[in-house]
């Protein structure tokens, strides 16, 4: 199957080296602390954020920091055939543990000692990298929260088909079986906070596939800052004085 | 942006456009400078020794912010001030809360902080009014005073280490009966000398809680304005609150309360500042435009307001 | 970058599911024109002096892809509507265009117009797919124009006329190709052109005036629908069609669903289906199972053994029809293996042929348009109807023809002339037209691959010296022992005593992979040509000159890198330690195998080249004797030597190719080193190490030995390798070639070995039956084998030398490797040896010649003969075609005799005679070698 045509266009219509099109939206749910919508292409998620607060099982409770738990779901709709999604099967147990522990990373827990966030991510709509989105969309909601963090979480998808590093692969390039690394880092604090990795690269190829996505990352946590900003601005200019 | 999540005519739309900027233009350029976002570095003058507050960190010298918010500065003092999180107790703010539990000699209450406060029994006013040593049977009867579920409104005593106390130690706090409970982000509201309001016209108190727990309904005659140690008016009280009991609220009360609501619900979804003030104004918008109190919630309405309050603040700006 | 999205909806089979897909549209996308303004002309390829601009509908590409190779056609605009339709309908179409458009002598571009902003069309309601890709190849056409201005004419070429019509409305220039072609003013590219549709028909109405031929001749296929339902219910079996090498009437389709190849038997029943083309099949009621004429010569058409070399394995030899079917048919009148015929062609396979038309009176009129019929060198294709305007040059040429339709009114496809390679029997000719048929890539090596190239002269550098992985060694005495006159040297050998009395073996072999880097273009090519294929006048290299010849090869006194595996051995032969490792050497000695042997032979001689030489001998014939016990066949071959003429490439002599004792001692250490080198890389990379297998042949592939041997009176046991080649040691008559006859026809009932890629198969079948070896792989000619370049690499990874190129995690690619491999080194043995048989016949033009014949196959009007001298085979009739059927003689199967009915004469199988060997030539320009009894 061809992925990348001689003429350096993939299937839709992107270069290798471009993203699909990122669009947010923050403060969708009114019942959250914060929340966000997350879009990448076709991609969409929307990700709750509840607490800090009282821990709700007391066995649970962490003395020196907030607990942080997570919960993933695919909504029925989200994929072409409408199936039930079940919950709590391997799939989304495994996207819950990774997005927890990526966003535990950044909150700074130790200021809210024994409290509680919960953070709720649901795929609307799936087309490839919910991952990603799920977890741009997860630090969207929290810094809505006013949730103190370290830095700012963002991801983004490589992959490797034809020869050609490929960014953000969409549904058609990840089903394609090819190595497909989901990378996030904090952008100003230059780390990395989750690095996946399906099938096989040569270490020099995955440099450079990582690197392609660090790339993509920083552009999302670009899009991201402003978009916070300016969220932010326009909160303190209608409250007024 | 935090888009209204109502559908909006075209013309609608370019109102609430010009509305928006027209406020945005009367904001203060300096504080529009000062917005930052997580991970943003906060600039500020590493010669002089600054004392780093909340929502900042350090990273390889530098202050960076850990929220989103306006960064404000007292002398030395740098801190970040956060806009949508949840309250943060202060010892003296005026509360509102919901009782979850009734525990051992103390009632725990949400207040939309990430722990839930303790009210004491000890730092309650009994009903008799008479201030004396807690007994075991003043804790058997502690669900007389209050049940879980109950709306109460406190003062914040103190809070340290996670733990927040209450205290309720005067005749206008206590538990709220007939009328509404609004939660809105606490940022919203400023706090102020007074935050018990009675809007006489309409018959409605209105509390504006620090925490971002509102409460609008029916008037409540209270005869001690302040807290005394006094237990002599233990009748009147005890008369009023009976009283109460027995009569029902007006229908028009009724109605008031919820234009009321309404109108601190549109405030709220606007982002507006929620005072005394905007709030009559709104109400009496809604009834200059002879506005159902259904319609209040609508697009039209929140429109209104928007260019009103654009109107409003340039007024002030202009004085 | 203007990004936009449109919505698709597309249903898959079984349940319909919404698919939403993105789909982006770019400012981006250049028009590649030189002459343009505003685009980015780095990645122009439309000449700047272009006057006019084609646009080429799908049709055109579709049908007229030969015109397009032309070079006359040139600036052309592919748009990626029609890259999709195209590769959508016929993939190997598909190739062909891409392969243009990447051509950087072709002026094709291909043009994003679906990802274009201004040429994306979105589909109209109750617009059908085809009327939006029309309509979007107008929008492109139109941008075009408008984009370049009137400089520049933008011309659409489109056969369809409902598309033409449009065009013109919307004001673009639009033809046909035959008018286009025709405004060119070229004629004889009009003979490349695929007559449309609508002029078969005219043609079909010409015929139709003939009575003869008004006849409907073939059934009409049936529709996909009806197929596709027949296959569902089991009427109908699937398949892929294989037309019988040496007999185009006869064809088997392997089915799965029937577990047995079903036999088609005569034109009809193949009903217009070509070789390799997938095809449903319905079976014959079982009593049509049986055919009469499966052993002779069927049907009007010229058809006959030719004479032609001894096959090497049964993948070259005739294939036996029913073996047991004419001994039992008193008894039991139905056969066993069901027959079949074809109603429907489920893929196409067909592609461009070679071959000659068959000769026929000049029409009148010069220059005017003919029709003539095209005989493929490919026995196994049917004739094919050409029209063309240039008859009389093409008559004694060798042409390539591609097919273009076979509608079931005419007895044979008809297909248009493509490019002519040179004269009839001309040596050149003939040898291109042996490249050309086994798909032999022959083209010079481009610049880009030559590039890669180290700079000559090239010599062991300090950096190579001081490289700790490669270990000098310079101070040993290597030697090699080649066929004479070899240039590509790529394996040498050393041997020395150790002060413990044992030896040290070195298998020294050219270190190619230091070379040529995974993901070049020299490698790209090389695993392409996949092996050097050898002619008997020239040799076609996989790599460039310099490396085979020079830098890689193994030559005497002069330092070269290598790959060594060298090995402690006792006395006995036994390996004590293996060590692999990257080396310099310098070789000694580059000896031919003469004399090599000429060395070890003479007494007096008594060097230290010549006492390794014997040392490695003693240790080569242990280990030989050893791998015989372990059951190692020894197969033989009737390999020919031709001395060829230096000045005219002419043959001057032929003869059997003689093996000495030091053949077998240096393939015995190759074989060795394989086996090390197999191990090795299979212990580091279990899924990914390419190897090579032999497949145990079944009792059915061995039947016409056993049957020929018990004629004979000759028992022998196939039970396993072992038995087989103690059978084989026994098999001793009074005749001293008997044996050596015997070992060639067990030869011929074995497949060949093929590469695979040990991930795809499990264990056991890794094994390889010829050598009796558990593992084997090669390693040891990286020069002319790329199987070996890519063992050489998976070694080097093994030793932690080099990483492990990519390609190596990606099995489908690797499996396609090796296929590709197992491919292009089957057809460099067949032009090997259609290279041979060419030269045969050129030797015996001059020659009419008597020679000793051994009969190894009885037929019902003759027999076949095997001529040892020249180790060629061929049919000898005891009755003239015209005759045929006479009944003067009958076979005796059991006894594998043929008897005149007299019994006075009776010939048997095994047994020599006489024969006189003539080239003649029944029609002109068609030579053949004829044989005959004295």
């Amino acid at each position: 199957m061809e992925y990348v045509s001689p003429e350096g266009l993939r299937l839709d219509g992107r270069r290798p080296m471009e993203m699909r099109q990122i669009r947010a939206e923050i403060g969708t749910i009114m019942k959250a602390d914060g929340s966000a919508v997350f879009e990448m292409g076709n991609t969409k998620v929307v990700a709750a954020v509840y607490g800090p607060r009282e821990v709700q099982n007391r066995g649970q409770q962490i003395s020196d920091k907030a607990l942080v738990r997570c919960e993933y779901s695919m909504a029925n709709f989200s994929t072409g055939d409408r199936m039930r999604k079940p919950k709590g099967d391997r799939r989304s147990t495994e996207i819950s543990l990774v997005i927890r522990q990526t966003m535990e990373e950044s909150i700074l827990t130790h200021l809210m000692p024994r409290s509680q966030i919960d953070i709720y991510v649901q795929v609307l709509q799936a087309d490839g990298g919910t991952r990603s989105a799920c977890i741009n969309a997860a630090t969207l909601a929290l810094a809505d929260a006013g949730i103190p963090m370290r830095d700012l979480v963002t991801s983004c998808s490589a992959g490797y088909l034809n020869s050609t590093p490929l960014l953000d692969l969409n549904y058609v390039e990840d089903s394609a079986g090819g190595p497909d690394v989901t990378l996030g880092i904090l952008p100003k604090l230059d780390k990395v906070t989750l690095l996946q990795m399906d099938s096989k690269l040569p270490i020099d190829i995955f440099e450079n596939v990582m690197q392609l996505a660090t790339e993509g990352c920083k552009a999302v946590a670009n899009y991201i800052r402003e978009l916070l900003l300016e969220n932010t601005k326009e909160l303190e200019y209608r409250r007024g004085v | 942006m935090r888009g209204l999540q109502l559908p909006l005519s075209q013309t609608q739309k370019i109102r609430l456009q010009r509305a928006l900027e027209q406020l945005e233009s009367l904001s203060s350029k300096v504080n529009s400078d000062a917005s930052v976002t997580v991970s943003d570095s906060i600039p500020v003058n590493y010669e002089d020794s600054i004392l780093k507050g909340h929502g900042t960190q350090d990273l390889n010298g530098q202050v960076v912010a850990t929220v989103c918010g306006v960064v404000e500065r007292v002398n030395k003092f740098v801190y970040v001030r956060a806009l949508r999180a949840r309250y943060k107790p202060e010892t003296g703010d005026i509360v509102i809360g919901r009782v979850i539990e009734v525990a051992p000699k103390r009632w725990r209450v949400e207040i939309n902080y990430r722990h839930d406060a303790v009210l004491m029994l000890s730092s309650m006013n009994l009903p008799d009014g008479i201030q004396r040593r807690r007994t075991a049977v003043d804790e058997l009867n502690m669900r007389s005073i209050f049940e879980e579920n109950d709306v109460i409104c406190a003062e914040i005593r103190d809070s340290q280490h996670d733990s927040v106390h209450l205290q309720a130690r005067s005749q206008k706090y206590g538990k709220l009966n007939r009328g509404q409970l609004l939660t809105i982000t606490p940022y919203l509201v400023k706090r102020q000398k007074q935050h018990f309001h009675y809007l006489e016209q309409y018959g409605i108190d209105l509390i504006l809680g620090c925490n971002g727990f509102i409460w609008v309904g029916e008037h409540v005659e209270v005869t001690d304005d302040m807290v005394e140690d006094q237990g002599n008016k233990s009748g009147t009280s005890l008369t009023s609150l009976e009283v109460q009991e027995r009569s029902y609220t007006p229908i028009e009360t009724r109605q008031y309360i919820c234009r009321t609501a309404n109108a601190v619900r549109v405030l709220s979804t606007l982002g507006f500042n929620i005072t005394l003030e905007v709030i009559k104004e709104t109400i009496d918008l809604s009834l200059s435009v002879n506005l159902d109190i259904h319609d209040m919630l609508g697009s039209e309405f929140c429109v209104l307001v928007a260019e009103r309050e654009a109107e409003r603040r340039s007024s002030v700006k202009k004085r | 970058m203007l990004h936009s999205k449109s919505f698709v909806k597309k249903s898959r089979a079984g349940r319909v599911t919404k698919v939403v897909r993105e789909h982006y549209l770019r400012d981006d996308i250049y028009c590649g024109a030189s002459i343009c303004k505003v685009c980015d002309s780095s990645v122009a390829r439309l000449s700047a002096s272009a006057s006019t601009i084609l646009v080429l509908d799908t049709n055109v590409v579709l049908n007229q892809i030969d015109l397009l190779e032309n070079p006359a056609i040139d600036d052309v605009v592919v748009l990626s509507v029609v890259l999709d339709e195209v590769k959508n309908k016929n993939m190997a179409v598909y190739n062909r265009l891409r392969a243009l458009c990447s051509n950087s002598l072709r002026k094709f571009f291909v043009f994003s117009n679906e990802h274009h902003k201004d040429t994306y069309v979105k589909e109209m309601s109750g617009e059908s797919k085809n009327d939006r890709n029309d309509r979007a190849i107008r929008v492109a056409s139109q941008w075009y124009q408008s984009h370049l201005g009137d400089e520049v004419r933008v011309l659409l070429i489109t056969n369809d006329r409902e598309n033409r019509r449009k065009a013109v409305e919307e004001g673009i220039f639009a033809e046909t190709v035959e008018s286009y072609v025709k405004s060119l003013g070229q004629p004889d590219l009009l003979d490349l052109l695929v007559q449309p549709a609508s002029e078969d028909v005219d043609m079909a109405e010409v015929e139709d005036l003939r009575p003869s031929k008004r006849k409907v001749i073939y059934n009409e296929h049936k529709p996909m629908s009806e197929i596709t339902s027949g296959l569902h219910r089991g009427i109908y079996h699937q398949g892929k069609l294989r037309v019988n090498r040496y007999n185009p009437f006869e064809a088997y389709v392997g089915s799965e669903s029937i577990g047995d190849e079903i036999v088609i038997y005569g034109r009809t029943n193949m009903n217009r289906a070509f070789d390799s083309d997938i095809v449903a099949v319905e079976l014959l009621p079982q009593d049509q199972w049986h055919e009469e004429k499966s052993l002779s010569i069927a049907e009007d058409e010229e058809d006959e053994e030719d004479v032609h070399l001894v096959p090497s394995s049964a993948d070259d030899a005739p294939r036996t029809t029913l073996p047991q079917q004419d001994s039992s048919r008193e008894t039991n009148p139905v056969s066993y293996r069901p027959f079949g015929r074809v109603v429907g062609i489920i893929k196409r396979n067909w592609h461009s042929y070679c071959g000659s038309l068959e000769p026929m009176p000049m029409p009148a009129g010069s220059g005017s348009v003919a029709n003539a019929l095209f005989v493929s060198k490919d026995r196994r294709i049917p004739k094919i109807r050409i029209q063309t305007r240039q008859l009389e040059n093409l008559l004694d040429k060798r042409i390539i023809v591609a097919v273009d339709s076979w509608d079931f009114l005419s007895r044979y496809p008809s297909g248009h002339y493509v490019r002519t390679i040179g004269e009839i029997g001309d040596r050149d000719t003939e040898s291109e037209v042996v490249l050309i048929e086994n798909d032999i890539i022959s083209r010079p090596f481009s610049a880009q691959v030559l590039a890669c190239l180290p700079p000559l002269p090239w010599s062991v550098s300090p950096i190579d010296l001081s490289n700790p992985n490669r270990m000098d060694l310079c101070h040993l005495r290597v030697f090699s022992v080649d066929p004479p006159g070899c240039k590509d040297i790529d394996d040498a050998l050393h041997c020395s005593t150790l002060p413990n009395g044992n030896f040290e073996v070195g298998v020294h072999i050219a270190d190619v992979t230091n070379f040529v880097f995974p993901g070049t273009p020299l490698d790209d090519e090389a695993a392409q040509r996949g092996t050097s294929t050898y002619l008997v006048e020239r040799r076609i290299d996989m790599l460039p000159k310099p490396l085979t010849e020079d830098i890689c090869s193994l030559r005497a006194d002069v330092e070269r890198l290598a790959f060594s595996v060298i090995w402690e051995m006792t006395p006995e032969a036994e390996v004590i330690s293996t060590r692999f490792t990257k080396s310099i050497i310098k070789s000694s000695a580059a000896m031919s195998y003469v004399e090599a042997q000429a060395r070890m032979d003479d007494s007096r001689l008594m060097d230290p080249l010549t006492t390794d030489l014997r040392n490695m001998n003693t240790l080569a014939k242990i280990m030989r004797l050893r791998r015989i016990d372990r059951g190692a066949l020894t197969l033989a071959s009737a390999e020919v030597k031709f001395q060829i003429d230096t000045e005219t490439h002419d043959p001057l002599d032929i003869g059997m190719y003689q093996i000495r004792e030091a053949n077998q001692m240096v393939e015995e250490f190759m074989l060795a080193a394989n086996v090390s080198v197999a191990k090795q890389i299979l212990d580091h990379f279990p899924l990914c190490s390419l190897l090579r297998r032999h497949p145990t042949p079944t009792r059915e592939m061995l039947e016409p030995l056993l049957r020929t041997a018990a004629a004979v009176g000759l028992h022998l046991d196939v039970s396993s390798s072992k038995a087989l080649a103690d059978s084989l040691d026994h098999a001793l008559g009074d005749d001293p070639y008997f044996n050596k006859l015997i070992r060639i026809l067990a030869t011929r009932c074995m497949t060949q070995a093929v590469y695979f890629c040990s991930g795809d198969l499990s264990r056991p079948e890794y094994h390889h039956y010829g050598l009796a070896a558990p593992l084997y792989t090669h390693f040891t000619s990286p020069i002319r084998r790329y199987a070996d370049v890519i063992v050489h690499r998976l070694l080097a990874a093994s030793l932690n030398i080099d990483k492990l190129p990519s390609i190596f995690q990606d099995r489908p690619q690797l499996t396609s490797i090796s296929d590709n491999l197992n491919y292009r080194h089957r057809n460099a043995q067949m032009a090997g040896r259609a290279s041979v048989e060419l030269h045969t016949l050129i030797y015996f033009r001059k020659r009419p010649t008597d020679a000793e014949a051994r009969i190894v196959k009885i037929r019902s009007n003759g027999f076949i003969v095997f001529v040892p001298k020249y180790g060629i085979e061929g049919p000898v009739y005891l009755t003239s075609r015209a005759e045929k059927g006479g009944g003067e003689w009958y076979v005796d199967e059991p006894q594998q005799k043929i008897k005149k009915m007299d019994g006075s004469l009776s010939y048997s199988v095994l047994q020599a005679v006489k024969i006189h060997m003539e080239v003649v030539e029944p029609q002109p320009n068609r030579p053949k070698l004829q044989l005959t009894l004295i």
